[in-house]
């Protein structure tokens, strides 16, 4: 292994970690809007990845639809995942809606296992044509893609957060539930439209992951959940730009792990990263400001 | 009948990991490391009882201060972040530990044949109770009395000082601070004894079974080791006995005859019980409402 293998490994990292870093903003909306961590967001994001395969298999629509399907469909779930686990849960209880998404994870994974008798399900590529060739290393097109595609979404997000009313609605109950529902909106209302992004940018994400690793199978959840919420820790609770960047340096120092040793031991070492951003940033890289109720 | 016998081990040592998260609980703070606690203690001890010949108990002790003081260690960074963070922390530490064992080899030839953990295909031939002669009602016995003395000794904690101070810390953290008390030395004291109770159970695991691998202590054990407590509600040590015993007796083993639609309900259970009682199955309410009903029936008898 010399040093161009180490940055074409890093490349590489760098292009699947948008995946991370849309699920880091999943977990990351919620959290500062609600102040809650919902466990389910990568498992549901995943279940409408596999929602998506229905399109082609089922009803026998062309190849391409399974990407559209899959967002509306974590969308969808994302929704009934806010009704099931927060919106008749007293918001004074802190451990009631973190067991009851747990209890949804499970749940949506052995739907999933159900559905699918356990078997991996081989997803469609976004692109299958050359690697771009940029002097010594090389460009994966369908990793390109998946980073095009990510940094879209990740854009249309922001847009909608802060050029539009919703978006407005949302970041001021993300900052103060109380005043906001006394400006006359309905906290019910942008929290569940909340769920739905979340839910909507999970199945971008989902879609991506199951495009760039070419197939889905129950195995992926667990690792997507730990996943998304170091990137989540890493970049700070509650901070979008923060998980951005967590989730291209999660995505790039696996890879490097990975290069450097091998598979089974890379995820030991994404866990010490994570711990050594608990001692010194425990924070994360771009902490929200302190003191804001 | 030996279904029963180890139907009673099973709850056993999953009351004991249940316990072990009920301690880290009274301090407020939620804990998916009791997992990876699990899985220290059962290496440890049966590569004590395996490889170095130990007795059992000695192992068993080994192993649950092998566990509290990694559960010391991993405290103090982990502690720094409250809340959420500290959940996802321990999540990641639980993952950790289990991809450690997942690459961990450590084999000696012991009578012709290769002992010791081996990777992902797990430790093999942890036969410490059949070479012993021990039936499975000995096992039994012997889980439940282990059960019986830590369940024992929390019982008696929470009305100690420690266990006020504890809950105090659990209720407001701010208020514990202002009445002198150190929240950090708390915490981590909380997570110490936790580790010490996983390990334990996780021992006694590893001699159940004889075999043990990396995936036995995944995330949804550590799920299950703070469901206990949870649904069976903080108040005292038996909410989370009986929740142990309503979901391994009833849910994983009651309900076998659903077949593959049993875990689809377990989730969803838990959805539901969360909705229905957000503050666990005995809340300080119903414990009262019970404490009353009782204390009315001792008096009449």
């Amino acid at each position: 292994m010399g040093f161009v293998d180490y940055v074409q490994a890093i490349i590489d990292g760098l292009l699947f970690g948008t995946t991370y870093s849309l699920i880091g903003i999943g977990f990351t909306l919620v959290f500062g809007v609600m102040h809650k961590i919902n466990m389910s967001y990568a498992a549901a994001s995943l279940a409408g990845a596999y929602c998506g395969l229905a399109g082609p298999q089922l009803l026998s629509l062309p190849l391409w639809s399974v990407f559209p399907i899959s967002i509306v469909a974590a969308g969808v779930i994302g929704y009934l995942i806010y009704l099931a686990c927060f919106r008749f849960i007293p918001l004074a209880s802190p451990l009631a809606p973190l067991m009851s998404t747990v209890g949804m994870l499970l749940l949506v994974d052995e739907i999933v296992v159900h559905a699918t008798a356990g078997m991996p399900q081989n997803y469609p590529a976004i692109y299958d044509g050359d690697p771009i060739e940029l002097g010594a290393f090389i460009l994966r097109a369908d990793l390109l893609g998946v980073f095009l595609i990510s940094l879209v979404a990740m854009v249309v997000l922001l847009l909608l957060l802060y050029r539009t009313r919703l978006g407005m609605a949302t970041r001021a109950v993300a900052q103060q539930p109380v005043a906001a529902q006394l400006c006359g909106m309905r906290l019910q209302a942008v929290n569940g439209l909340t769920f739905v992004m979340s839910g909507l940018l999970g199945g971008v994400a989902g879609a991506m992951i199951g495009a760039s690793v070419g197939m889905l199978s129950p195995l992926i959840s667990g690792t997507i959940t730990v996943k998304g919420l170091i990137v989540t820790v890493i970049g700070g609770l509650g901070s979008i730009p923060g998980a951005i960047v967590a989730g291209l340096l999660v995505g790039a120092a696996e890879n490097l792990f990975q290069a450097m040793r091998n598979v089974t031991e890379r995820d030991i070492y994404v866990m010490l990263l994570l711990f050594v951003f608990l001692v010194l940033r425990p924070n994360g890289l771009f902490a929200a400001g302190r003191g804001r109720d | 009948m030996d279904f029963y016998y180890s139907l009673a081990q099973i709850i056993g040592f999953h009351a004991l990991i249940g316990l072990s998260a009920y301690v880290v609980l009274q301090t407020g703070q939620v804990s998916l490391a009791q997992a990876g606690f699990f899985a220290i203690g059962a290496y440890v001890a049966a590569m004590l009882t395996v490889l170095a010949g130990w007795h059992l108990v000695p192992a068993m002790l080994a192993a649950g201060v092998a566990a509290a003081v990694m559960a010391c260690i991993v405290g103090f960074p982990a502690l720094r972040v409250r809340g959420l963070m500290l959940v996802i922390a321990t999540l990641a530490f639980g993952e950790a530990v289990r991809l450690f064992f997942f690459n961990f080899d450590y084999q000696i030839a012991k009578g012709g044949v290769k002992v010791g953990p081996l990777g992902g295909e797990g430790f093999r031939q942890i036969r410490w109770f059949p070479e012993h002669g021990w039936t499975s009602f000995d096992v039994m016995l012997f889980v439940w009395a282990v059960v019986a003395l830590v369940a024992g000794a929390l019982w008696w904690m929470d009305r100690s000082r420690f266990g006020a101070v504890l809950r105090a810390v659990g209720e407001d953290e701010l208020a514990a601070q202002s009445v002198g008390l150190n929240l950090t030395a708390v915490k981590v004291a909380a997570m110490t004894i936790g580790g010490f109770i996983a390990g334990l159970g996780g021992a006694i695991y590893a001699h159940y079974t004889t075999h043990i691998e990396h995936s036995n202590f995944n995330v949804l054990l550590a799920t299950f080791a703070i469901a206990y407590p949870i649904l069976g509600g903080l108040r005292n040590v038996f909410g989370t006995i009986v929740a142990v015993i309503f979901v391994q007796g009833f849910l994983v083993e009651g309900l076998r005859f659903l077949g593959d639609w049993r875990n689809l309900l377990f989730g969803a259970l838990i959805v539901l019980a969360m909705n229905l009682r957000p503050n666990g199955l005995i809340d300080a309410a119903t414990a009262q409402r019970l404490a009353r009903l009782f204390g009315r029936e001792t008096r009449r008898a």
